[in-house]
């Protein structure tokens, strides 16, 4: 954000000379390099050569059309965002255009707060449909590499591990070795339990691939796994100064499922609403009855999550970057196990979320339905 | 002997991996510097211009390291600077159809992680000592007497 951008070039296609000089000026003042061309002839070859991020093109001209020129570009490049300049505004060119590949349109005659408002609109989506781009590229990489990654993340810690003691072997007997020997066996302690949680984490989500999963399950009160991990998390969320807040009473929301699996959703939800809160923040657990499927919702005051990375949550690996989480340990396959566990059992998971303000994570599952033979099962077991 | 003020630039977002390969070649009297993703590490060499880079290539971007290394490439001052690729994809590297020690990456040395310290220490000499042969040496080092 705060990093100086490269110049970004808009091209402006308009035969109208005052046009021309207008858009140069007022795009100029935003800091954009600006190039005109009175012709839509040139204007592609313009196009072609600067890369520009947006174009304005007028629709008409003479020689080839707005359109025409519209279509070219989109067609070449479908990462230029163009808006349309038209004197003759009507729904039929502004559908045209936008069938033709525009993103926006401008009827003339506008002013410079028009033409400002419309050019960071046009940018903005350009900026995010690249981002976007990239998540999916990225997502796609990651599918086929999904081994080599899986061992990548296996590695890093225990390569962390072996360089500590590998480098206090060589270093032996010398001062600066005894002085870091303690901190680095910590730090060596601390990677081994990273690795054990990944491997934890590998191990049930091959678990809930397998096929005796079902075959396990049983009426569940989910009042009892909640409050469970809720006083797990007591002291840890007194360390991060988040409170915690159950609304889910007592023979409420029953569903069908495997406890432990069950146990391992709420419990990766909960320990994520308390590490992405704030100080002074709060997890409040609630649930609802919608006929058929009972929904529980968690949800924090915490850091949330911005809105390009939300496709990408529930995938393996995946870790949304910035500032706060280069801090928080996590291994990436929790939501992914989540996601997993809760499909198999027929429900869905979702998130709504807003940056700064929090998130919340919306699990729906199927409401326990007495078959007449099978109900002993909860309460029997402690 | 190594001389004074041989500088290394350590990128790798593995803050313990920086630690301790830092502390090994610190007890070998060359001065570390250290970057946690390729837009820092970039920056760094541009200001410190140091004498050999190392370099993780799967960062917390997945394939910033190879960006990093190809921009580092690019800047006129840095393009001599050895680089030393030290990643744990070597082993795997077949997943991407890429021999090792073809020109993939305009790296100098490839070392896999974990990296083994007296070899790494034999080729960081051996790099220092070619590059103080050079007559004039591209980051604009002076030459020493």
């Amino acid at each position: 954000m705060g990093e100086p951008a490269e110049q970004e070039t808009i091209v402006v296609i308009d035969d109208d000379y005052a046009m021309r000089l207008s858009c140069r000026k007022i795009l100029s003042k935003m800091g954009f390099r600006v190039e005109a061309f009175e012709e839509g002839g040139q204007g592609l070859e313009g196009v072609a050569k600067l890369k520009p991020s947006l174009v304005l093109v007028d629709l008409k001209m003479p020689g080839i059309s707005g359109m025409e020129v519209v279509t070219r570009i989109h067609e070449a490049r479908p990462e230029i965002v163009l808006v349309v300049i038209t004197g003759y505004p009507t729904i039929d060119t502004a559908v045209g255009a936008m069938q033709c590949g525009a993103y926006d349109f401008l009827p003339k005659p506008f002013s410079p707060d028009e033409l400002r408002l419309v050019v960071n609109r046009g940018l903005e989506h350009r900026r995010l449909s690249l981002e976007m781009r990239r998540s999916e590229m990225e997502r796609a990489l990651l599918k086929r590499r999904f081994i080599t990654f899986v061992s990548h993340q296996l590695q890093t810690p225990l390569v962390a591990v072996h360089q500590y003691l590998d480098v206090l072997k060589h270093l032996d007997n010398t001062e600066s070795a005894a002085a870091k020997r303690q901190e680095w066996l910590d730090r060596c302690l601390k990677r081994t339990e990273e690795l054990q949680a990944i491997i934890k984490d590998w191990l049930s989500l091959a678990r809930i691939e397998g096929e005796s999963f079902s075959r396990q399950w049983v009426k569940v009160d989910l009042q009892r796994i909640i409050a469970d991990i809720l006083k797990t998390y007591e002291e840890m969320a007194a360390a991060n100064a988040v409170s915690l807040e159950s609304r889910i009473p007592e023979n409420t929301y029953f569903v069908r499922g495997d406890r432990n699996c069950l146990s391992v959703v709420f419990d990766n939800l909960i320990v994520n609403a308390i590490k992405y809160n704030k100080p002074g923040g709060k997890v409040t657990v609630s649930g609802e009855n919608l006929g058929g499927e009972v929904a529980i919702a968690v949800a924090d005051t915490g850091v949330g999550i911005p809105e390009k990375y939300r496709p990408l949550l529930f995938e393996e690996f995946f870790r949304v970057e910035g500032d706060e989480n280069k801090k928080t340990p996590g291994t990436g396959l929790g939501l992914s196990i989540c996601r997993r566990i809760v499909s198999e059992m027929g429900g869905s998971i979702s998130v709504d979320s807003e940056v700064n303000v929090g998130s919340t994570f919306r699990v729906r599952l199927l409401e326990y339905r007495a078959p007449a033979e099978e109900e002993e099962q909860e309460g029997s077991s402690g | 002997m190594t001389s004074e003020e041989e500088k290394i630039l350590i990128v790798d977002d593995d803050r313990d991996f920086v630690e301790a390969v830092s502390s090994f070649l610190e007890a070998h009297h060359y001065v570390v510097l250290k970057a946690h993703n390729g837009r820092e590490g970039l920056k760094l060499a541009k200001l410190e211009h140091p004498d050999l880079i190392m370099m993780d290539i799967i960062m917390n971007e997945r394939t910033e390291g190879f960006f990093t290394v190809q921009e580092i490439r690019r800047t006129a001052e840095l393009k001599r600077v050895p680089i030393f690729v030290l990643s744990s994809l070597y082993s795997q590297v077949t997943d991407f159809g890429i021999p090792p020690d073809s020109s993939w990456l305009a790296h100098d040395e490839f070392l896999p992680k974990p990296v083994n310290m007296s070899e790494l220490l034999q080729k960081v000499r051996r790099h220092m000592e070619e590059r103080h042969r050079e007559p004039e040496t591209a980051g604009g080092r002076k030459a020493t007497t």
